[in-house]
């Protein structure tokens, strides 16, 4: 039995380190591409962006507004009801990417 | 639970789900300690291991489910229920299959699966929903955060049904 529990304790902790050392070595990169149900709408590159400046996305939905800042993305208003994108705060890498999912909208970064 | 009546057992099943829902919506005004949709301990799923092992997996996904409809007019909009129904659904499907095949004392490895394929579930509708399939690189840090939290919430379970079955060991007498 002890060697049942140390056994799954061993294959889960792998398992999640396996899990989180991916999540952690997916990233990098200045490219990010927002896109609205599945379609690119605009693409930034996080590298040329000197000064932080916003802009609103539209959707059939609803929108978001959205700050691009040197070497961030974040979005800083939106009309959905758990703000939950609003709350992630910004991102630099591709580790995790924004999702509105009652707008559709999602903001990756790439490349 | 077979000698339990069927108004004990409804009585029962009704308490187990206005827990279930009140520990959803309280944990759901916590903010979250990592602000990553996706990312949540899901204390309610204690209550559905549970009901599972002590009454059953049927009574179980009633709770489960009354508790995704009922949760959606206290705190939830219409796309959360699409959600929480995927993430639900698939939970208890694994959990279904695999509670008759642990001991107790691996309950806790149930819940982990069950919360593997709660995330599973959500992702595939959040892919679905998005239309961008490229939200799957997300994938191995919802595992990640599955394997922790359902290894805790099924601990909790594990204690919460043995707890219950003590009790009713004793009432019995």
């Amino acid at each position: 039995m002890k060697r049942k529990t140390l056994f799954w304790i061993v294959l889960f902790g792998a398992l999640a380190a396996l899990g989180a050392g991916a999540y952690l070595l997916h990233g990098g990169g200045t490219r990010a591409v927002i896109s609205v149900d599945g379609q690119v709408w605009r693409t930034v590159d996080l590298s040329a962006v000197t000064e932080p400046y916003t802009f609103t996305v539209e959707t059939e939905d609803g929108w978001n507004t959205i700050q691009a800042a040197p070497g961030s993305i974040q979005v800083v208003d939106a009309d959905c009801p758990h703000q939950d994108c609003v709350k992630q705060g910004a991102i630099s890498d591709g580790a995790i990417p924004i999702v509105c999912l009652p707008h559709k909208l999602v903001i990756e970064i790439d490349e | 639970m077979n000698e339990m009546n069927k108004t004990r057992k409804l009585v029962f099943m009704a308490l187990l789900t206005a827990l279930e829902l009140i520990v959803w919506v309280i944990e759901g005004q916590i903010p979250a300690l990592i602000p990553v949709p996706g990312v949540k301990l899901g204390l309610a799923s204690v209550i559905t291991l549970t009901a599972m092992a002590v009454l059953g997996r049927k009574e179980a996904g009633c709770i489960l489910l009354a508790r995704i409809l009922l949760g959606a007019l206290f705190a939830g909009s219409v796309s959360a229920v699409l959600f929480s129904l995927a993430g639900g659904a698939l939970s208890w499907c694994v959990m279904a299959l695999l509670l008759g095949h642990f001991e107790r004392k691996l309950m806790w490895v149930v819940s982990v699966f069950g919360a593997i394929g709660h995330n599973a579930g959500q992702l595939l509708a959040a892919i679905a929903v998005t239309g961008t399939p490229s939200l799957v690189w997300y994938g191995p840090a919802l595992l990640a955060s599955a394997i922790v939290t359902g290894a805790f919430t099924g601990l909790g379970a594990m204690y919460l049904t043995g707890a219950l079955e003590r009790y009713r060991g004793r009432s019995k007498e």
